[in-house]
This record gives structure tokens, C-alpha cells and sequence, in this order.
């Protein structure tokens, strides 16, 4: 189980994640979700390890991370945000190098980055330079990286960016395979539509602060509302949407 | 004149200036070579070293004059020949290397395409912004590098009367030289992109880049000096006249002059019709490139499968070593910037390289090894160990370095020992082979075993002191470009090294022939590579790595903290602390 106490960030001084604790459980997907600039993204940069909190605990299985970071992140399957790759190299030679530093068994590793990108239509371009590939196609490097060691914590930072349907169909399923064999899945995203098929209960973060924590359809009963971007708009979204795309079309033709 | 300036400038159309300033900014790799990114200071520093090469011609200029002149004319016009032809050839050295430095920088590149596409800018006005910039550059080259040679020389040459006249053949030769080779280079690279497909074009641009960088390098170093009318007029020397063009425009210089003798005026005559061909060319396939290849580049597919033959990869040694190691070797195989930096210093390598090699080329005769000899290896040694280090922390893609933060499951010495065989591999073993290729043959062999084993134990030597407090993975560290003075890196480092070598090579002379003094140099040398071994490996245990570096901090603490047990009558003791300080 992956388990957020009190967990605070701070860049100089300003609270961009603030006392945020959730936890999330194997078998389950939990859904991350917040506006932009609320913090999710932070959030998920402290549970891999890539910045440090400024207070609180992330715990893996009962443990501090801090305290073996190193057997954490072997366990833990990470695709960011954003699609930043070394681009003068090949998908392959990417697969390789990330296998290599993980120190996965050369033979099965090579046999397994064949066949990730087989699965994900990257076959025919692996020999490829990464900078000639679409975001889609980066998109699916990355997750074939979070996943060759077999992560039994995998996160999801916005997974679904550039992926055409297909792809996403079955990046949607992939997610909920991954659950059900018993693996932590945190999974942010702006697509509410997935996130409502996908996850089993979403944490809504709004300004840095926790909003909500609890499944979908105790959060439907609790408010009455009928979808999660209903749910999603009146906790999270403060400004008028209608009046906004007015003020905004007002000012270009001005 | 400042008012007319502006006048004229302002007169330019506002997105050619807008351009202008920005490819300005672009001749030159910023990443690669810049000083905190300030173009201004960057090429003000490269003007230096050029000055500072200006000024020691002078000074040889008027030692000359000082000296009174020499005793026989045969012996004035070789010193002068030989020195006309040096002036040249380091002209032509400086501008080639220009254009290796800003190789595609004048043609569309993708970007361009991609961002001016859209834009209403014509393509004439983008080549013509691109041309401008590139010029001011080599014209900044050329006025830097004969600032005060170019008046010293004319004047020792042609004495106050004919000043005049060999002051503006001597600048106009200098100008003419420049032209022709950076239109030369153009000429190539614009026909190259036009007669072959963008994808291939740009795997032979590369090749070209680095073909061009060994060419200038090793006509430089390599080219005979002709010293007297009977070498110029030697038949057997007419091939090497016809195909060089340092000889054209040192004939061209006398024809100027009124001093060229008849019997060379074809070479002159070779420097007009080469300047002419020369712009002609370059005018032609920029014109082309512009109007043609803009749209072939917006047109090309953005990705073309390639099909790879070869599946095997070497292992380096751990799963990681191997993992850095390919990594290094594809960063600087693949990325321009990184390979023109190191190209720099490896083209002082092959520099000396090939010197060497001309000079044990012309015996047949094997000879005992020599301190010169002795010393250019190692210079070359420390040349590639320098150059491969200076080259390490220019970054690849910082965004991309979260996947070696994710994935850092070995300790941090593990990462500096795949660092180490980084060195080791791509520096310390290539001049260590290239120095076996060029003496086993031509040296007594004994001699030349002793020396390559104190060249491997000083490689790595270099290679260690290079490592002293290196604590990140090859390009993905940020850079902090204003940390590192050139030219007051670059001088203090050219010092140090002709000293090392300087007083190194005589002693290891001594030492080679004396099995008891060189089994004790080699203990030295070997304890020394060992306690600086012990000494990183010892260091690197306790080292975070890191990959952004940090400016220095402006404020400077001095560590005082309260701690609550110290007190002196009542009041409490500020206990200094050992703050953590960063390489």
C-alpha cells in the first residue's frame, strides 16, 4: 500500500502541495485529479523520490521511501507528465539503457523491449531516432520503460497524452489488468471520463489541498450529482467556463 | 558616423534586423561555447585569443627589424616566404575552423522552416539575415587575427615608402583567403543538400563536418613550406602547388605586391579563379537551398524506419558501466555540439599526430626514440583526456535526466567508475593506439614498449585528476557556462601543459635505458594512479550525484549556529558548522 501523511511542499515558502494524506491500496486504481498548478504533479515527483517533501511521510508497504530509496524504486514504474526523453537515441536503444540501469537480465529484458514494442505498434520505427517520434509514440516508450521490470507500484502521471484511441483503449485497459494482479496504480489524468471507468476512487486536490478522498459512487450519493465532472466542477473549478470563453473571444476581437 | 550608422541600419527592414540578431546568436553553438550565454562576451574572448596571436606576430615582426636584416637575400626571402606562407595558412587555419564550428548554420534547418514558414518573411530575407551574421563573424576573425600583424608586417616588408601598397595586398589577401575558403565550404555543403535526400544529407553532413575539421587540421601541420624559387619551380612539387590553395594566395600576396615572379603566376592566377568559383558556388546554392529545400523540409516525413543490420552491442562491464558508457558514445557520435567541442581537442590530437607522422615518415632508417617525440605523446595524452572531460558536463537534454533519478539503484561510485572507463575508453586508448601505430614501426621496439606502458600509467593519471570531484553521469548535468573563463582557461591549461611535458620528456629519456630507474619511474607513476584511484573511489563513496549545478551563493554564510548546550556566563556560544560546499 502506498500511504501520503501530512505531506507538505513548499518552494520558498509558497505551500504548492499542502498536509495532503491518501492512501492507495493494491488491486485498486486510484485516480489523482486537480486543476492545473494544484499540485498533482508535485505530489507524484515527491513519491518517486525526485524532490523531497518539505513535511510529511510517503510510506510503501508500512516503510518510509527515504528509508531505502534504492529497493523503492526498484519496485516503483514511473511515466511522467511530460514525454522528455534522451531523443538521439533509438526506442530501443532507450529500452535497452533503462533495463541496463535497473540491471535487469540482459537476454530476457531484450526479449521483453521486443516485445513491448511489438504490442505497441513501435516495431517498425525502433531503430529510429526518438526525436522523429510523435508524442504518442513517445507516450508509449514511457510506459514501456515504467513497466519492464514489473513494477508492483506503478504511477501514472497524465498516461493517456497523445495516445490516438486505440492506443488509449488500450492503455485503459492495461491499467485496470495491472490492478486486478494486484499492483498499487496511482493514475492522474484530465480525462474525468476515464478516470471515472478506470479508477476505483479519485483524490481531488484543489490549490495544494486535499478535497476529496473517497470512491466515485460514494462521492455521487454524498453530492448528489450525477458524473464525476460534476463532481469534479463543483470542488474543483472556480470560474465560470461560459462567462471565461466569452471574455476571452471578446478580448481577441477587441 | 554613429548617427549615419544608425540611419543606415534603421533603414533595413525591421524583421531582417530581428533576424540578424538572432542568427547572430546562432553561428556559434551557444550551449557549446558560450560564456553565460552572452554572445557579445563570447566573441569579445574569441577576439582575444585571435589579438593575442596578432600581437606575437608583431612582436616577431619587430624582432625581425630589431634584429637588423639577415646576411644573404636567399636567407631574407626564405624567412620571408616561409613566414608569408605561416600568416596565411593560420588565416585560412582560423576560418576553416570557423566553418566547422558553424557548419548548417547558414542553411534552413528545420526549425527555421518550421517557425519562419508561417511567418510573412520572405526566404531571401531569412538567407540574407543568415549570410549577414555569418559574415560579421568571419570578418570579426579576420580583423582580430591581423589587428596588429597586419600593419607590422606590411611595414617590415615594405618599408615606410611601400607601406601603402603591402598594407592593402596584405588585407586584401588576408579578406580574399577567408572568402574563398568559407565560400568553399558553403559551395560543398549547399550542392550536398540539393543533390541528395534531406535523411542522407544529414548523416553526410556529420562526416563532412568532421572530414573538413581533419582537412584543415592536417594541411595546417602538414604542408611543406617552400623556401625558394627552385622548390616552387621543382616540377615534382607542382601537384601539391596546384591542389593547395595556402600557395595560391601566397602568390597572390607577391602578385599585389609587384614581387611575384614569373614563373608562379599561374598559382595567382589559380587564386582568382578559385575566389571567383568559390563565391560564385556558395551565392548559387544558398539561392537554391532557399528557394528549393525550405519546402522539401516542411514536406518531408517526420519519421523514416530505419532498418539496422547489426543487433550486437558491446558489454563494457556491469549492466551499467555499459549503460553509461553507450550513452557517452551515442551523445557524442550523435550530438553535433558535443562532437565540434571535442573535435576541438582531438584535432590538436591528430594535429600533432600528424606532425609526428610527417616527421618518422621521411627516414627509412629506424631512430632511438626522442624527447621530442617523447613529448608530443603526452601532450596528445593530456589533450584527450582534457577534452573528453571539458566535453562531460554539456548536458544532452536536462528534461530527459529524470529517467537516471528514477532508475539510480547502484551506489555512487558505480557511476563514477562507468565515468572513469568513459575516459579511459574513449581518450586514454585511442592515443595510446595511434602513438603504438606511429612508432612501432619506425622506432626500436624495446624503447617504444617502455614508453607506451609510462603513456598508459599517465593517461591514467589524467584520466583520475579529470575525475577529482566529478560526482555527475556524462552530459546530464546542467552547465553553468560563466563557472569557466576560456581564455584564462585555455592559456593557463596551453602553460601547464608545455611545462609538464617540457621538463617530463627529458627525464623519461634518461630514465628509458636504465631498467632500475624505470621500474622505479613506473612504481611512482603506478602509486600515484593508485592513490588517486583510492582517493576518488574513497571520495565517490560519500558523493550524492548530482545533475543541476548550482551558482555559487551570492551571500556567503559562515556557518554559525546556536546549539543549546554552550553557554558562557548565561550566554549562549555560536558553534561553527562544517557547511556541505559543492563541486
Amino acid at each position: 500500500m502506498l500511504e501520503l501523511r501530512n505531506v507538505s511542499k513548499h518552494f520558498a515558502g509558497i505551500p504548492a502541495v499542502d498536509d495532503v494524506s491518501f492512501c492507495a491500496r493494491p488491486g485498486e486504481v486510484t485516480g489523482y485529479l486537480g486543476p492545473n498548478g494544484s499540485g498533482k504533479t508535485t505530489t507524484m515527483k515527491m513519491i518517486t523520490g525526485l524532490i523531497e517533501m518539505t513535511f510529511g511521510h510517503i510510506l510503501f508497504e508500512g516503510n518510509p521511501i527515504q528509508d531505502d530509496l534504492i529497493a523503492y524504486k526498484r519496485r516503483m514504474g514511473y511515466v511522467p507528465e511530460e514525454p522528455y526523453l534522451y531523443t538521439h537515441l533509438s526506442g530501443t536503444e532507450y529500452l535497452t539503457m533503462v533495463s541496463q540501469l535497473r540491471n535487469l537480465p540482459q537476454r530476457e529484458s531484450s526479449k521483453q523491449i521486443d516485445g513491448l514494442l511489438r504490442l505497441l505498434s513501435l516495431h517498425d520505427d525502433r531503430h529510429a531516432s526518438i526525436s522523429g517520434y510523435s508524442k504518442g509514440m513517445r507516450q508509449k516508450i514511457l510506459i514501456a520503460a515504467a513497466l519492464l521490470h514489473n513494477p508492483d507500484l506503478v504511477l501514472l502521471d497524465e498516461p493517456f497524452s497523445g495516445l490516438d484511441v486505440g492506443s488509449a483503449l488500450v492503455l485503459r485497459s492495461l491499467i485496470q489488468e495491472l490492478a486486478a494482479r494486484g499492483k498499487v496504480v496511482l493514475f492522474s489524468s484530465h480525462e474525468l471520463d476515464t478516470v471515472e471507468r478506470v479508477c476505483t476512487r479519485v483524490v481531488i486536490l484543489h490549490r495544494g489541498k486535499l478535497v476529496a478522498d473517497d470512491s466515485i459512487a460514494h462521492l455521487r450519493s454524498l453530492m448528489e450529482l450525477p458524473t464525476l465532472e460534476a463532481i469534479f466542477s463543483q470542488l474543483a473549478v472556480e470560474q465560470d467556463t461560459d462567462s471565461m470563453a466569452r471574455q476571452i473571444a471578446d478580448l481577441i476581437h477587441a | 558616423m554613429r548617427e549615419s550608422m544608425r540611419k543606415l541600419i534603421s533603414r533595413l527592414p525591421h524583421s531582417f534586423r530581428v533576424l540578424y540578431r538572432q542568427f547572430l546568436l546562432r553561428v556559434v553553438d551557444l550551449e557549446a561555447l558560450s560564456i553565460e550565454a552572452d554572445i557579445p562576451r563570447f566573441l569579445g574572448q574569441f577576439a582575444g585569443v585571435l589579438i593575442m596571436f596578432s600581437l606575437i606576430h608583431m612582436f616577431d615582426a619587430f624582432l625581425m627589424s630589431l634584429s637588423g636584416r639577415p646576411h644573404a637575400p636567399e636567407v631574407l626571402l626564405a624567412f620571408i616566404w616561409s613566414k608569408e606562407q605561416s600568416l596565411i595558412s593560420e588565416m585560412m587555419l582560423v576560418v576553416g575552423l570557423i566553418a566547422v564550428v558553424s557548419w548548417d548554420s547558414i542553411f534552413p534547418d528545420r526549425r527555421d522552416v518550421m517557425v519562419l514558414s508561417p511567418l510573412p518573411i520572405g526566404p531571401l530575407t531569412i538567407l540574407l539575415a543568415k549570410v549577414s551574421a555569418s559574415g560579421a563573424i568571419v570578418g570579426m576573425s579576420v580583423v582580430a587575427l591581423n589587428i596588429a600583424s597586419g600593419f607590422a608586417w606590411p611595414l617590415v616588408l615594405g618599408g615606410l615608402p611601400h607601406f601603402l601598397r603591402f598594407c592593402s595586398a596584405y588585407w586584401f589577401t588576408m579578406a580574399a583567403a577567408s572568402l574563398f575558403l568559407y565560400c568553399a565550404v558553403l559551395t560543398i555543403q549547399g550542392f550536398t543538400a540539393l543533390l541528395l535526400p534531406r535523411r542522407i544529407f544529414l548523416s553526410l553532413s556529420a562526416i563532412l563536418q568532421l572530414g573538413a575539421y581533419g582537412l584543415f587540421i592536417g594541411a595546417f601541420f602538414l604542408l611543406p613550406t617552400f623556401t625558394n624559387l627552385a622548390q616552387w619551380a621543382d616540377p615534382r612539387n607542382h601537384r601539391v602547388l596546384a591542389l593547395s590553395p595556402p600557395y595560391w594566395f601566397f602568390a597572390l600576396f607577391n602578385q599585389l605586391t609587384g614581387s611575384l615572379p614569373p614563373a608562379l603566376a599561374w598559382l595567382a592566377h589559380r587564386a582568382w579563379m578559385g575566389l571567383g568559383f568559390a563565391v560564385i558556388g556558395a551565392a548559387a546554392s544558398l539561392i537554391l537551398c532557399y528557394l528549393g529545400t525550405m519546402k522539401k523540409t516542411v514536406e518531408e516525413p517526420d519519421l523514416v524506419p530505419r532498418v539496422r543490420g547489426l543487433r550486437w552491442t558491446p558489454r563494457f562491464g556491469s549492466s551499467l558501466e555499459t549503460a553509461i558508457i553507450l550513452f557517452s558514445f551515442r551523445s557524442i557520435a550523435r550530438s553535433r555540439q558535443h562532437r565540434v567541442v571535442l573535435a576541438f581537442y582531438f584535432s590538436l590530437v591528430f594535429g600533432i599526430a600528424f606532425s609526428m607522422a610527417r616527421s618518422e615518415l621521411s627516414p627509412i632508417a629506424l631512430r632511438p626514440i626522442a624527447p621530442e617525440f617523447l613529448m608530443s605523446t603526452i601532450i596528445m595524452m593530456v589533450l584527450a583526456v582534457v577534452g573528453l572531460r571539458n566535453v562531460f558536463p554539456l548536458p544532452i537534454s536536462l528534461n530527459a535526466n529524470w529517467v537516471l533519478r528514477v532508475t539510480q539503484l547502484c551506489p555512487s561510485h558505480k557511476y563514477i567508475a562507468a565515468t572513469r572507463r568513459c575516459q579511459l575508453l574513449f581518450a586514454v586508448l585511442p592515443v595510446w593506439l595511434l602513438t603504438a601505430c606511429l612508432s612501432l614501426c619506425f622506432r626500436p621496439w624495446n624503447q617504444v614498449a617502455e614508453h607506451l606502458v609510462i603513456l598508459a600509467l599517465l593517461g591514467w593519471v589524467f584520466a583520475e585528476i579529470s575525475l577529482v570531484g566529478f560526482y555527475k553521469v556524462p552530459f546530464t548535468c546542467s552547465y553553468l557556462p560563466g563557472k569557466t573563463n576560456i581564455q584564462f582557461a585555455f592559456w593557463g591549461f596551453a602553460i601547464v601543459l608545455i611545462v609538464l611535458a617540457l621538463s617530463f620528456a627529458p627525464f623519461e629519456m634518461q630514465v628509458l635505458g636504465e631498467p632500475f630507474r624505470y621500474a622505479g619511474l613506473l612504481i611512482v607513476l603506478g602509486v600515484a594512479a593508485c592513490g588517486l584511484w583510492t582517493f576518488n573511489r574513497h571520495s565517490a563513496d560519500s558523493a550524492v550525484l548530482y545533475f543541476e549545478e548550482l551558482p555559487d551563493p551570492v551571500i556567503t554564510t559562515l556557518g554559525l549556529t546556536l546549539r543549546p548546550d554552550a553557554s558562557v556566563h548565561g550566554r549562549d556560544l555560536a558553534v561553527p558548522q562544517a557547511t556541505s560546499t559543492r563541486r
